[in-house]
């Protein structure tokens, strides 16, 4: 029976072709409008969400507010204190650094100078493109070595030839230091930059460059396995178990997503329930065409009745008349959707993503607005009186 | 004696238009029986159709009892009269009332359908009872492409397919000339030597001569 409906369903639809497009309209342009919101409200999300991750969504970072003496918690202990206490923490990399210019023969440069420690570029992915990162032996015993970061390097050696050579760092007087890597370009995150910077090993930092023990910041990365904002929190406990929430701030990209998140999220909620209402309008239109495909179709509803057809059995027949309009009328609303999306995706380079619910909301909804909509002709068709229906012209 | 498949007893069928109560059937008992080749009379307004219908079990008496095989209708909902119609009423009627989007096949395969048959089954039977009425070669045609003999006898066919225990005949010559409407009355006879009893409704004195039994209506009363 059900198989013999779907085939009365779609030959009605194909009898009456333009009508049957033109009465779909509603629903294609509804689901077609959900499709595409929640499509580009997800694109939009996992775009902003690209940018802030591509700072590390797995980085956390601690900055001590620069105060004096309270703040003596903040060394490089610490660091080592934090990674024992904390779980879900991979590795904490203390920076120091200072603004600072730096020469070399001629050329004078004003630059971000970072005293970081031999994992540091290997932690936050930072590639090396020639000579290498200093390594731990070279931090422990305090070498004056220099890792420059991509546009020091060009601006100091326009010609390439910087691996071996030396440039001058000021701080109270120049001193000399050994290039021994360049690093790549990277774009800068959210709360660390990279090419405007040169790195220097750690403990030469603090011998050479600071009279205290002080830590600029601890780059935090979170274990892959573990939520960086739930690292957050904990970090928070601990520390505010030492010392008051306003002697330090934590900054993490994950919490920026998780608030673009929740904007996105709101705000393509919001646009996908608006767009819903074209869905109820084309469901009216659906029960429009019902009510007059059941007009029409009188005399054959009591043919079908003289023939033995109970009420249930024609109104089964018109229920699913229904839902397979409105079925049909989804997936090209469906396929519309997915083609705005792609094209609005295009003209804001984006990267698309497919937002697999809004594909289910469309189908779900055509199904629930067939049947409700389809329902009352439907209802109308079982209970025509059959020697009326027979004499109807 | 042959048994009784059909028995009407002192039904009435009262319709209201308007203030006014228009008796179309006053006490009609009638008894017809299996293999029973009957034709019930009367001119136009004389209450054959209503009897048709109460017969064919699209309608129910206002009172009086009708007995379908043994099944009382009065009082039936509607599910209950379809389920009825199903198993023991074929309908065939004047203009054909084919369902014209689909094949003559597929017309005669629908009784089937609501009779809750399998579909290869359907189509087996719908297939024979097509050669029965010698319209096997016709059977992919919709009813466009046939003529008017040809429809009734898909029509015929139709009614026939679910083996039920009466067909009722609406003016089943009503829309063919005098020779198609003859060849159509040679085909019901055939069917009742067969063994089915066919009721044929009809103002056309001559179709109701060329039937074995006689019922006239007049003012919604049996004559004579």
């Amino acid at each position: 029976m059900f198989f013999e409906n779907i085939k009365l369903a779609f030959s009605a639809m194909v009898h009456n072709k333009m009508r049957t497009l033109l009465s779909l309209l509603g629903i294609v342009i509804g689901v077609g409008a959900v499709v595409a919101i929640l499509n580009l409200g997800e694109s939009a999300k996992e775009s902003i969400n690209d940018s802030i991750s591509s700072g590390g969504l797995e980085l956390v970072t601690l900055y001590p507010t620069p105060q004096d003496e309270q703040n003596q918690i903040f060394d490089l202990d610490l660091a080592l204190e934090l990674k024992k206490n904390i779980s879900g923490i991979d590795s904490i990399m203390p920076v120091v650094s200072s603004y600072t210019n730096v020469r070399k023969e001629k050329i004078t440069s004003s630059t971000n100078l970072s005293g970081v420690e031999s994992n540091y570029a290997a932690n936050l992915d930072y590639e090396v493109v020639s000579g290498s990162f200093f390594s731990s032996e070279e931090n422990i015993l305090r070498n004056q070595v220099v890792v420059l970061g991509s546009s020091v390097a060009d601006e100091l050696f326009p010609y390439g030839n910087a691996i071996g050579n030396y440039i001058s760092i000021f701080r109270n007087q120049a001193k000399s230091y050994k290039v021994v890597g360049v690093m790549e370009e990277k774009d800068p995150a959210l709360n660390i930059s990279f090419n405007n910077n040169i790195y220097i090993p750690f403990n030469t930092f603090s011998q050479k460059f600071s009279k205290v023990n002080k830590i600029g910041s601890y780059v935090i990365k979170v274990k892959a396995d573990s939520d960086a904002l739930d690292v957050e929190e904990k970090l928070k406990t601990y520390l505010n178990s030492r010392v008051t929430e306003d002697d330090y701030q934590i900054f993490s990209p994950a919490t920026l997503a998780e608030m673009a998140n929740q904007i996105t999220g709101t705000f393509s909620a919001f646009l996908a329930a608006i767009a819903a209402i074209s869905l109820l309008v084309g469901g009216i239109g659906i029960m429009n065409i019902m009510l007059v495909s059941v007009t029409e179709r009188t005399k054959e509803i009591g043919i079908r009745k003289a023939l033995g057809a109970s009420p249930r059995v024609i109104m089964g027949q018109f229920i699913t008349e229904a839902l397979a309009l409105t079925l049909f009328g989804g997936l090209i609303g469906i396929i519309l959707g997915t083609l705005i999306s792609y094209g609005v995706i295009n003209f804001v380079s984006w990267k698309l993503y497919i937002s697999t619910s809004s594909y289910i909301l469309a189908v779900g909804f055509s199904t629930l607005i067939g049947v409700f909509f389809g329902w009352y002709p439907a209802y109308k068709a079982s209970r025509l009186d059959p020697i009326d229906a027979l004499n109807y012209e | 004696m042959n048994k009784v498949i059909i028995s009407l007893n002192d039904v009435k069928r009262y319709y209201l238009v308007g203030e006014y109560v228009v008796k179309a059937l006053d006490g009609v008992t009638v008894d017809i029986n299996e293999g029973d080749f009957l034709a019930i009379m009367g001119p136009s307004g004389s209450g054959k159709s209503t009897m048709m219908n109460l017969i064919g079990c699209l309608d129910t008496p206002t009172s009086g009892i009708i007995e379908i095989n043994g099944d009382k209708t009065s009082g039936m909902k509607e599910k209950q009269l379809a389920h009825l119609r199903s198993k023991n009423i074929g309908f065939v009627f004047q203009q054909f009332n084919l369902l014209g989007k689909i094949s003559a096949l597929e017309n005669v395969m629908t009784p089937l359908l609501y009779a809750r048959v399998s579909p290869s089954e359907r189509k087996e039977r719908a297939i024979e009872a097509l050669e029965r009425v010698g319209l096997a070669d016709r059977m992919k045609h919709k009813p466009t492409e046939l003529s008017g003999g040809q429809k009734q006898r898909v029509a015929i066919a139709r009614s026939l397919v679910n083996n039920p225990s009466i067909i009722l005949a609406d003016e089943p010559t009503g829309a063919l000339d005098s020779k198609t409407g003859f060849q159509i009355m040679e085909l019901f006879e055939q069917l009742n030597l067969e063994g089915r009893t066919i009721v044929v409704v009809t103002h056309d004195k001559e179709i109701g001569n060329s039937c074995h039994r006689q019922i006239r209506i007049r003012d919604g009363k049996v004559e004579g």
